[in-house]
């Protein structure tokens, strides 16, 4: 009796290390599928934003409520993300290291913009090739203004709020 | 000799694949033209670009075809449309949708094209052109968003990437580097114009075209826009131009489009949410 209880207590104590081990390792992971997204202190688009996250953040799963789901940062904020903004599965990201090798080892300088560009403008490559096929200057300046344009994700997030989409469906 | 500095080099070149180290092969280079062997500096270049043409295209070189593409399409089409509020309208709309697409961290913007066609387009980088012709046959924002992330779907699935990687006329070009575009401009012409060849006039396959379908009614949807809009869309595209000739003229017929959209609603159970934003695109737009 004394000689199984010896062993009965490092057992139960062996076993809940490898229960909460499994279940650390089994919590489910998410990743944000948006540009940018919000963490609110509730489930609704009308609940104060307590953080903000980014395309590929890795993101905790504490529990799921409808559309909303409520997460923890590697940072450990808490809060909740519209569902629609996460992912299962890791984003690959646009410029993954394979791709990114490629192009050191291609050793190419083709997105280098052209020095009378300024801050914007085509790149050498499309200068070039705007030369070669006799684009005039006013389909360059189109094109030069389409790569120049931007819109603030404000602008977008406002734009979502005043159609109800997205986390601001009614 | 020559084959053993090839060999020696393609071992080279391979290793520093394996290694992943791009700055070994420069260093490689180096050593090689300082020890007086320039041929041997010149195989480890040369068996690197090919080396290199193997990965992936990455963002920026995506970028310079995306920016070369658009050029073509502007002056193919005779230019873009030159109104401010409706141009941001678009774009707000593309960028709702592709925010929450499954690229959304690379920036897409749409210009409208000066043409009564009823068409659009994607260039890679996110370079998207839709006509004021297909604009007139809109109705609502839901409509806009489903065709929007028709286009989005080709740019985050890099449909055209795909083509040029896999065309014969790259496989030539890419002993050189596609990065090699501004010392070898003929070669990265030869890549564009047959880049555009495919979006302008042949077509891409219709599998492509299928899945663009499918993957820009989820993305549509995601954001909330009513995934039954798309098919109304294309129901009355079809009134309008029969299933002998299709919208775009390399698509598959409406028919087999609807019917694919159709299956995506159910099969995704996406769900009707209503929202169709009729007021704010006529509001919007009413000066297409």
């Amino acid at each position: 009796m004394t000689q199984s209880r010896r062993y009965w207590i490092p057992s139960v104590a062996f076993c809940a290390v490898l229960v909460t081990g499994g279940l650390a390792a089994w919590a489910e992971t998410v990743y944000v599928q948006a540009k940018t997204a919000q963490l609110r202190s509730g489930k609704t688009s009308l609940d104060a934003v307590v953080g903000n996250v980014k395309y590929g953040d890795a993101l905790d799963v504490i529990g799921r409520d409808g559309s909303w789901v409520e997460v923890k940062t590697a940072a450990g904020a808490k809060g909740w993300i519209f569902s629609n903004k996460t992912s299962s599965t890791k984003p690959s990201g646009t410029n993954d290291t394979l791709a990114r090798l490629g192009h050191s080892m291609r050793g190419g300088d083709a997105s280098a913009t052209t020095a009378s560009a300024g801050a914007r403008g085509l790149d050498k490559a499309s200068e070039g090739y705007a030369d070669r096929t006799g684009v005039s200057a006013r389909d360059r300046d189109a094109v030069d203004r389409m790569t120049a344009y931007q819109i603030a994700d404000q602008e977008v997030e406002e734009f979502l709020r005043e159609g109800g989409l997205g986390e601001y469906a009614k | 000799m020559r084959n053993n500095h090839v060999v020696a080099a393609s071992l080279f070149a391979l290793s520093l694949t394996v290694a992943g180290c791009a700055e070994v092969q420069r260093a490689g280079e180096d050593i090689a033209r300082q020890s007086g062997n320039p041929r041997l500096a010149g195989a480890i270049h040369g068996v690197g670009n090919v080396v290199g043409s193997l990965f992936p295209i990455g963002y920026e070189e995506e970028s310079s075809i995306g920016q070369a593409m658009a050029l073509q399409v502007v002056a193919r089409y005779g230019g873009v449309v030159d109104q401010p509020e409706l141009v941001r309208y678009v774009n707000l709309v593309a960028r709702a949708v592709a925010n929450t697409s499954d690229r959304p961290d690379i920036p897409y913007r749409v210009a409208i094209l000066e043409h009564d066609s009823i068409n659009a387009f994607a260039a890679p980088a996110g370079y998207i052109f839709v006509t004021r012709g297909l604009l007139k046959q809109v109705r609502n924002e839901a409509e806009l968003a489903a065709v929007l992330g028709h286009e989005i779907a080709h740019v985050s699935q890099k449909h055209i990437l795909d083509i040029i990687q896999r065309s014969k006329r790259l496989a030539g070009v890419t002993e050189a580097g596609l990065s090699y575009a501004t010392s070898n401009p003929a070669a990265f012409k030869n890549v564009i114009d047959g880049a555009v060849k495919k979006l302008l006039d042949e077509g891409l396959d219709q599998g492509k075209e299928m899945e663009a379908d499918t993957i820009g009614e989820i993305f549509a949807a995601r954001v909330g826009y009513d995934p039954e809009a798309y098919v109304g869309l294309l129901t009355r595209l079809r009134e309008l131009k029969g299933d002998d000739r299709a919208l775009f003229k390399t698509h598959p017929n409406f028919s087999a489009r609807i019917e694919a959209v159709q299956k995506t609603i159910q099969g995704k159970h996406l769900a009707p949410t209503g929202v169709i934003l009729q007021e704010r695109f006529s509001r919007m737009t009413k000066r297409v």
